[in-house]
């Protein structure tokens, strides 16, 4: 398996006015090509700055890490602009990257179509639920074709069920397209739901402490997964290693 | 769509139409009463209309002003200094602030002066403005820019620098240059600050414009109303606040005008 992005004894130190605080120390990972890899962590751990390190946003301070293509980054926060519609906030990153090309454009439609947004194209995103609009920025995210997701405790902001809904079509939308992502969590459940494989890292600076491959064979549902016999397994074992 | 209303719902736009009709009719009302005591108390003898003036007098007035034609003619003349001014203060305001915005160190350079010229009475500089600029409308345009220049400047600053952090890092992510976060975030979030700025600098036009009428009018609003002084006219006085009133308040209005074009399109 070829990998997409890779993590070699990464550290990283932030310098402030105030002191310097180390969020990330010897920290290696590699993430294979359409792998679905979850990132559990305490809370203030590190996790977004392994994120910004990955999408390239922070230099580390030592070590390396190598990025095969482009990456797409989802925040908890949907941040759609509300001053564009749901397809030209879906085209942001084609126009940023300059992409006249009617194909690219074509293609990210026939994406929201295909996920259910075809019918709100010309609304507001005001004028959307919080779950569609967790959708339109996965769509937008999608748009751009990146070669890894790279997604930040993307559901955190929505109430449980709305959560349950969105995990699911995430999933969905994720396996259906083929992409490789790396989930940053700090709930448990999400990631045995979503992922193949799921790191736990310790308390800052972020190392990673355990690596787990799941064994859910073909279910790729979260619902579905949820009421297997291993999920509390699962749950127990990575509860204990978080709070360890 | 009214078909389908229900009867309460018919019930509390009535409600509504009824109450802001109510507040119309006190803030006309409230305009009457005070016009009509003071006509009452001058026409009494209760005051000297000498000191007063009075409303009749007021538009007698305006009316002589208009038979000699110069009542537009002072009314051009401050609308047009007011609105030059208050363009290029705007313009000025809202490119310095990018320009802020665009380089840090610039702007940690700089900060120190701006403050130090916001608090500045640009009045102080009167004597300056006549020497380097005569006693034309050049100097009262540019005692408008001055007097809104700085405000527009730090209002926008402000509205750039606090474009969200968020979408900020996820246009960075995209690989997003600083002229494209700049086209496509901070510019068009500051849309409604850019409108509070217009709003705050239409006042600051009018400050700008009749302070520099004071300094070195020769014609205008302010120059009438400080002849009016000098020559103990106080129905001239009270003519032109009267018209400044009414101008300023047009001028309000066409922002808020303006606002209502623009932010149509994002609210829905
Ligand atoms: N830009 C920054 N400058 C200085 N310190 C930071 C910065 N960003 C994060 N930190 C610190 O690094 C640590 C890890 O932060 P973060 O990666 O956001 O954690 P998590 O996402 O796991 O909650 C925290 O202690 C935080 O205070
Ligand atoms: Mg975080």
């Amino acid at each position: 398996m070829k990998n997409v992005l890779c993590f070699t004894d990464v550290t990283l130190t932030y310098h402030t006015t105030r002191g310097e605080t180390t969020a990330a120390e010897g920290l290696s990972f590699e993430v294979g090509e359409g792998e679905f890899l979850a990132v559990i962590g305490p809370s203030g751990c590190g996790k977004t700055t392994l994120l910004s390190l990955a999408a390239g946003l922070l230099a580390p301070s030592s070590g390396e890490v190598t990025r095969a293509g482009r990456c797409g980054y989802m925040l908890q926060k949907d941040e759609l602009f509300p001053w564009r519609t749901i397809e030209k906030n879906i085209f942001l990153p084609l126009e940023i990257r300059r992409e006249k090309e009617k194909n690219a454009r074509s293609g990210a439609v026939e994406l929201a179509k295909k996920y259910g947004l075809g019918d709100f194209l010309q609304s507001y995103p005001a004028e959307l639920s919080g779950g569609m609009r967790q959708r339109a920025a996965l769509i937008r995210t999608l748009a751009a074709d990146p070669d890894i997701l790279l997604l930040d405790e993307p559901f955190s902001a929505l109430d449980y069920q709305t959560r349950l809904n969105v995990c699911e079509d995430v999933s969905k939308i994720l396996r259906g397209e083929h992409k490789t992502a790396l989930l940053i969590t700090h709930d448990i459940s999400e990631a045995i739901s979503l992922a193949d494989r799921v790191l736990v890292l310790t308390a800052r600076p972020a190392k990673v402490a355990y690596s787990h491959t799941l064994d859910f064979g073909d279910v790729v549902s979260p619902l579905k997964r949820r009421e297997m016999p291993q999920f509390s397994g699962w749950f127990e074992l990575l509860w204990r290693e978080l709070n360890a | 769509m009214k078909h389908s209303y229900s009867a309460e719902h018919a019930r509390f736009l009535r409600k509504r139409r009824r109450k802001l009709a109510l507040v119309w009719a006190l803030r006309i009302g409230l305009l009457a009463l005070f016009l009509g005591v003071w006509e009452l108390v001058t026409a009494l003898g209760w005051a000297d209309p000498f000191l007063m003036s009075s409303p009749s007098r007021i538009a007698k007035t305006l009316a002589s002003l208009y038979a000699d034609g110069s009542l537009f003619y002072h009314i051009g003349v401050t609308l047009l200094e007011t609105l030059i001014g208050f363009a290029i203060s705007t313009v000025v305001g809202c490119a310095v602030a990018l320009l802020l915005w665009w380089s840090e160190t610039l702007k940690r350079v700089l900060e120190p002066y701006i403050v130090v010229l916001n608090a500045l009475p640009k009045i102080a500089l009167g004597p300056l403005i006549i020497i380097w600029f005569g006693t034309g409308a050049e100097a009262i345009v540019f005692m408008t820019v001055l007097v809104g220049v700085i405000v527009a400047t730090m209002h926008m600053l402000t509205a750039f620098l606090s474009t969200d952090k968020n979408k900020l890092l996820l246009l960075r992510s995209m690989g997003a240059s600083k002229l494209q976060i700049l086209q496509k975030l901070v510019v068009p979030s500051s849309l409604a600050s850019f409108i509070s700025m217009l709003k705050v600098n239409v006042g600051m036009a009018w400050i700008g414009s009749i302070m520099g009428e004071y300094i070195v009018s020769r014609a205008g609003i302010g120059y009438l109303i400080v002849y009016g002084g000098q020559v103990f006219k106080l129905d001239l006085v009270m003519t032109a606040t009267f018209l400044l009133c009414l101008l300023a308040a047009g001028m309000y209005f066409a922002v808020v005008l303006l606002e209502k074009i623009l932010v149509k399109n994002e609210e829905n």
